[in-house]
């Protein structure tokens, strides 16, 4: 290792080309090595720690400590939600459908006056208000708190920046390690009963807000904090006086971004229970594979989401002074229209204008399926075959008579890497020698397969990636993170993960990144696509699963189609939104020299956006992390299905380690793809 | 829908240990979990009723199967009526341990878990129901991810592995695939049907699918206790697990609290047992005819009166 830090080091290049040779040099060797060393492939399990045990039992101690605070805590939090609740529930239906029309028109004039009535009117046509009103309550209560806890931790990492680090990480860990993981712990230390899912909405709610709030002060102009020292007030003044105002455009997309993250998280309140909500109407209806009617729950949960989001993001762009009168006239109405339907308007729960229509969406998947059975085999076994199983165990063990025809012999195994090593070398001698190492390095993954990948040579190659990206404090981070995954015996359940959520994040690459070109060159395209964006973020997710199975049945290829699903939106929306907001200076130049539309994406707004892309990279693979848990529910094996286990046995430890492994997984691919965003924002200037 | 009520007439055992028992805290309201499947909701119903029959105020909530035994030892919820021992969370034996839970004996609901296959596969395997059948066709269930074995769709991995466990005893080329969840297992049942395709899966009854999608069992040899313990037992002379699933027991559990609390109630819920022959019929007019819970259960509860009232006098009297 000293030699490789005493080498010179002159550009990326050189630097690419060297962590390449070493990675291929001890795959090489691994590959050798594999037959006559056997724990080159699979990690011993007399060298694992018993992680799980001790973390169950250091948790067990610690949770029975703090138990006594965290039930009062919980017991205060129960007054405003249950006050939410009755308030909400004793309003009548259309005097709340006018009130939330008249405060459409004040945010947004008619436009949003129309989508606050429709939306509210299809939630009470559902049939399922009551239900809607009690994931309402919550959201009441889970948002501001989410909301205070994310300005706290913001302006903590914005006043104190040597903690800035742990904070980061720290919001990375509320964000990737999903709920499931630590609901046990949850339901001892608060209870029973909403208020567990009014937490766990709010601790996944909170980061975007933190974030936000950290970005927003720390691009405040600097005149204008010197201005706010000059004028000669405390440290506390100048903050909440001069700064945070100053910060406010940021700060409201986050308050935005949590109000997302909050909705979307409603569906862990029904898997613990305790109240009646919409959520649970989504996993009764899940439970018995009823698709049109689960969809039909879920959309209630995105018009909330669409609602709220447009009118608070109405709230962030202008303030300009709206007539009060139609707003009040609106109410009037509604007033009026309550008053003369009463009595005689049925009961909230007896609406069923949509009945109809979610039997027929239902039996269309059902009538898909029979029509198309054979089709939708042929591309199931198709990807198998070819792509998802040699993937995971690699050409070796994935080309069999009963898949490609034929069976995979040592001899061919060497042709593929004489190929292989000759068409790198090929490249080699052209220049361009980090596609060289690449090729080569991919050929021994597919080969081997990703689950069956040496470990010495996937933590080499970690780590040799993270130094090239940022260096050797990242390289450190990373090795010491994936080593704990090694040590505590997660580690074949981890690389499944990886290799599951890996394909889903290489297609969701290519397939959202070509969406969002085509979404940022027809104006057409995004109004499509951005509602079906909209809708796939906030729907719980467990709603996907039904038409999928039911096309494709059990397995890792319906897993891998759920994952894309959900996470295949950040790709679209970043992809789109950097290719559309190339600076018009730039644009202007490029045309005066002459450049034709095509030129233009590719030599200019391409690589302007890449940053975003990168930054959507990014959210795509936290996504598809998050995601395995729900995967685990159509019976995928790996972390997701550990974390269940975990919930089954009441295994407290195995539920964090495997929640925490995932984190890990998560944290280091984004950890490795930021590195490279940072650099080519640093080349470009920005 | 009556008449399928009233031929569900039948017997809601009595083993009544009469003794007269006080009634307690009338005023707060016991509360019941309201668990993820209408089966459970039709005997909580039932169960709920007659102690409001008894005078009690009672509440239901809902609860998550898998996690709410700490809230059941934390007195936040009082009973569950309706619980598996082929998948009840681990969880349940910590609390019943630690003293917070205490079982209140067996709902008596003839349950049945097995091997199981919808009608029409019996043309794709020639000799079903008989075990052995499934020995020379296992190449028709083959999938991408089971070649060149049949593929079996296993419970949940969180219930255990019973259809595995079967495979592996009979020496059977299927691989188990665990399902995940029960909407996945439900979602096969139907694109099996759907498409006319070959299906083997891990199930059990009472359960509305049965009826829906004609679901037939696997007779396997009778799953006696030897089985499990005994390899010599069965057609395999290797290997334990060579038989049916051992018979399921459906059981009651509450908060430890609450034969103090609610003397009366504990005892009623304690003798309170429910037929599958009634349960059947109600999940029907519930899952498949789109009735309410509470109204078909208010429907089934006037009519028969003499099935559940005498264990309600039983504790009262």
């Amino acid at each position: 290792m000293s030699l490789v830090a005493d080498l010179p080091i002159t550009g990326r290049m050189k630097r690419g080309t060297l962590a390449g040779l070493v990675v291929l040099a001890v795959g090489v060797l691994c590959l050798l090595l594999e037959k006559s060393v056997p724990w080159l492939s699979v990690w011993p399990e007399a060298w694992t720690i018993p992680a799980t045990q001790w973390i169950g039992d250091g948790l067990g101690w610690v949770l029975n400590g703090i138990k006594p605070v965290m039930r009062f805590v919980s017991w205060l939090l129960e007054f405003p939600m249950n006050g939410a609740n009755w308030l909400l529930k004793s309003i009548p239906p259309l005097i709340l459908i006018g009130m939330v029309t008249a405060l459409g028109w004040i945010l947004g004039g008619w436009r949003m006056a129309a989508l606050g009535f429709l939306g509210l009117l299809f939630v009470l046509g559902s049939g399922y208000w009551l239900e809607s009103m009690s994931t309402l309550a919550l959201v009441f209560v889970s948002v501001p708190l989410a909301l205070t806890m994310g300005l706290g931790i913001g302006i903590l990492a914005y006043e104190y920046p040597s903690v800035k680090g742990v904070v980061n990480a720290t919001l990375d860990v509320m964000q990737t390690v999903p709920t499931f993981a630590y609901l046990t712990p949850l339901l001892l230390l608060f209870g029973f009963g909403p208020v567990v899912g009014l937490i766990a909405s709010a601790i996944y709610a909170a980061p975007p807000m933190a974030r936000n709030v950290l970005l927003g002060l720390e691009r405040v102009e600097a005149e204008v904090k010197e201005a706010a020292v000059m004028s000669g007030g405390t440290r506390r003044q100048q903050l909440f006086l001069i700064e945070l105002p100053a910060a406010t455009t940021q700060i409201m997309v986050g308050i935005n971004q949590c109000l997302m993250a909050a909705l979307s998280m409603v569906i862990i309140a029904a898997v613990i229970g305790g109240f009646n909500d919409i959520g649970w109407e989504v996993l009764l209806t899940m439970r018995k594979a009823q698709f049109g009617q689960a969809f039909l729950a879920g959309l209630v949960i995105v018009v909330f989401a669409v609602v709220i989001d447009r009118m608070s993001r109405a709230l962030a762009v202008e303030h300009k002074a709206r007539d009060w009168r139609p707003a009040a006239g609106l109410f009037a109405v509604s007033v009026v229209a309550w008053l003369v339907t009463l009595g005689s308007l049925p009961a909230p729960a007896e609406f069923n204008w949509f009945g109809g229509v979610a039997e027929r969406v239902d039996q269309s998947v059902g009538d898909f399926t029979a029509a198309n059975g054979a089709r939708l085999d042929a591309v199931k076994n198709g990807a198998m075959f070819y792509g998802l199983l040699p993937l995971r165990i690699g050409l070796d063990q994935a080309v069999l008579p009963f898949t490609w025809g034929f069976a995979w012999t040592p001899a061919m195994s060497l042709w593929f890497f004489a190929v292989a090593a000759a068409l790198s070398v090929a490249v080699f001698l052209t220049g361009r020698e980090a596609l060289a190492i690449t090729i080569a390095c991919l050929a021994i993954v597919i080969e081997t397969g990703v689950a069956n990948l040496p470990w010495p040579f996937l933590l080499t190659a970690v780590g040799a990636l993270a130094w090239v990206a940022s260096g050797w404090k990242l390289t450190r981070l990373c090795v010491i993170l994936l080593a704990l995954i090694l040590i505590s015996g997660l580690w074949e359940r981890a690389m499944l993960s990886l290799y599951l959520s890996g394909a889903a994040v290489v297609a969701c690459g290519v397939l959202g990144g070509l969406l969002g070109l085509w979404a940022a060159v027809s104006v057409w395209a995004w109004r499509v696509l951005e509602p079906v964006c909209d809708m796939l973020q906030t729907i719980p997710l467990f709603v996907f699963l039904i038409p999928v199975l039911m096309f494709f049945q059990i397995g890792e290829f319906s897993a891998f189609l759920a994952i894309i699903a959900y996470a295949i939106v950040p790709m679209i929306r970043y992809t789109r939104h950097g290719l559309v907001t190339t600076p018009p200076d730039l644009i202007e130049a490029a045309t005066a020299s002459g450049a034709t539309g095509w030129q233009m994406m590719r030599e200019v707004r391409l690589p302007y956006a890449m940053p975003t892309i990168l930054l959507g990279l990014n959210q795509t693979i936290l996504y598809a992390f998050a995601m395995l848990v729900i995967a685990a529910l159509i019976g995928t094996t790996g972390l997701g299905q550990s974390i269940f286990l975990a919930l089954g046995q009441a295994d407290v430890g195995l539920g964090i380690a495997a929640g925490a492994a995932m984190a890990i997984l998560a944290l280091v691919a984004d950890r490795l793809v930021q590195g490279f965003a940072s650099q080519q924002r640093a080349a470009l200037g920005l | 829908m009556k008449r399928m009520i009233l031929s569900g007439v039948s017997v809601l055992a009595m083993t009544c240990a009469a003794s007269a028992a006080e009634l307690g805290a009338v005023d707060e309201p016991i509360k019941l979990a309201i668990n993820e499947w209408t089966g459970q909701h039709i005997s909580t119903h039932i169960g709920g009723e007659m102690l409001k029959a008894a005078g009690y105020k009672v509440e239901y909530v809902t609860a998550g199967y898998m996690n709410m035994y700490q809230a059941m030892a934390d007195g936040d919820l009082h009973a569950a009526l309706e619980i598996w021992s082929s998948n009840v969370s681990e969880d349940y034996a910590k609390q019943v341990e630690a003293g917070g839970v205490v079982e209140l004996g067996d709902l008596e609901l003839d349950a049945k878990e097995g091997i199981a296959y919808p009608a029409h596969v019996a043309e794709m395997c020639p000799g079903l129901p008989a075990w052995e059948a499934l020995k020379d066709c296992a190449a028709n269930f083959a999938s991408a991810e089971t070649l060149p074995m049949g593929r079996l769709v296993d419970y949940p991995a969180d219930w255990g592995t019973p259809g595995a466990d079967r495979m592996t005893g009979l020496e059977l080329p299927f691989k188990a695939v665990p399902a995940g969840s029960e909407g996945a297992l439900i979602a096969e049942l139907r694109a099996s049907t759907e498409k006319k395709s070959p299906l083997l899966i891990t199930f059990w009854q009472p359960h509305w699918a049965m009826s829906a999608y004609d679901v037939q069992f696997v007779d396997l040899p009778a799953g006696e206790a030897a089985c499990f313990e005994d390899a010599s037992w069965g057609p395999n002379p290797n290997a334990v697990n060579d038989c049916d699933f051992s018979p399921t027991r459906i059981f009651k559990g509450a908060w430890a609290g609450m034969e103090e609390k609610w003397p009366a109630a504990f005892e009623i819920l304690s003798n309170y047992t429910l037929d599958v022959s009634v349960q059947q019929p109600l999940m029907g007019a519930i899952d498949v005819d789109g009735g309410s819970v509470e109204e078909v259960v208010a429907a089934w509860m006037s009519e028969n009166e003499g099935v559940w009232k005498p264990v309600v006098d039983a504790a009262l009297n």
